[in-house]
């Protein structure tokens, strides 16, 4: 039976949390984590900034709306991708925030049966309220 | 920046492959880096907890991966966009191998857009995904 739940609840931003500073620890040991040697990502200075997919650190509070469908909300999802829109890098003490919203919900159906893909995006920003990341979260849902 | 230059880009010019080992090690790191220090990401004993065969990679790290890929390609700064489907565990302690392929060029926008993955030392798309590249 296909899943029924009031559309309304797409696009509303259910949690928004703001983070430390970021500080070059944190970059230099994510970038050391995926074998990067360029020096931008590595040595302390004004020319250092994070790697692209440091973004995906960023998480609210909550991963999940509770308007989430009833169905879905006991069942183990599993992380199915994601999309990623990169704006400007991340650089020493930038003060990022994160908004979430449900963005859509879906069903697909296949030779192994029907699976729902809950899309949460988090948009990701900088003190100076300039576009970081736009990340699409899709989660997938097996019957 | 981008430094590869847009002329001497063309349809189906490959990227790589890179063979990449992923020790458990670098695993570990790369989940305390993220902040997501979960058992499944350190150790085979915590992943068997959680009901995997053992320890696996974070999906988040195989989009790091590619990144790093697409990089060293086109330049530092050059990926405006990466959408990937996760279609299999990354399992440590073996060797990837990271792949691309431009499949289109924007003359206007002077992009690329390419098929990115990363394939499991048995030839398995572990990873697939696209990107969008700006190039000089």
């Amino acid at each position: 039976m296909a899943l029924e739940f009031d559309r309304s609840i797409l696009g509303q931003e259910f949690d928004r949390v703001e983070r430390e500073p970021v500080t070059v620890d944190e970059i230099v040991a994510f970038a050391h984590a995926l074998g990067c040697t360029e020096p931008c990502y590595l040595e302390p200075g004004s020319g250092l900034v994070a790697h692209p997919t440091f973004v995906v650190r960023y998480r609210g509070r909550r991963f999940l709306p509770d308007s989430l469908p009833d169905p879905l909300k006991t069942r183990m999802s599993f992380d199915a991708g994601k999309d990623i829109d990169f704006g400007v890098p991340i650089r020493p003490g930038d003060r990022i925030s994160v908004g979430a919203a449900l963005h859509d919900v879906y069903e697909k159906t296949g030779r192994t049966g029907t699976m729902t893909f809950v899309v949460v995006r988090f948009v990701i920003r900088n003190q100076r309220g300039e576009t970081v990341a736009t990340i699409d979260n899709r989660l997938l849902y097996k019957d | 920046m981008p430094t590869r230059r847009f002329d001497d880009v063309h349809e189906g010019d490959e990227l790589g492959p890179e063979d990449w080992f992923l020790a458990k090690d670098r695993v570990r790191d790369y989940a305390r880096a993220n902040d997501i220090a979960f058992p499944r990401f350190l150790d085979d004993e915590g992943a068997r907890a959680e009901g995997l065969p053992g320890m696996i990679a974070p999906g988040n790290m195989s989009m790091g991966l590619l990144v790093r890929l697409v990089e060293a390609w086109g330049g530092i700064g050059c990926v405006r966009r990466l959408g990937t489907t996760f279609r299999g565990v990354v399992l440590p302690d073996r060797t990837l191998r990271l792949c691309g392929a431009v499949t289109h060029t924007d003359a206007a926008a002077r992009t690329a857009e390419l098929d990115v993955w990363i394939e499991s030392d048995e030839g398995e798309r572990l990873v697939i995904g696209t990107a969008t590249v700006a190039l000089a």
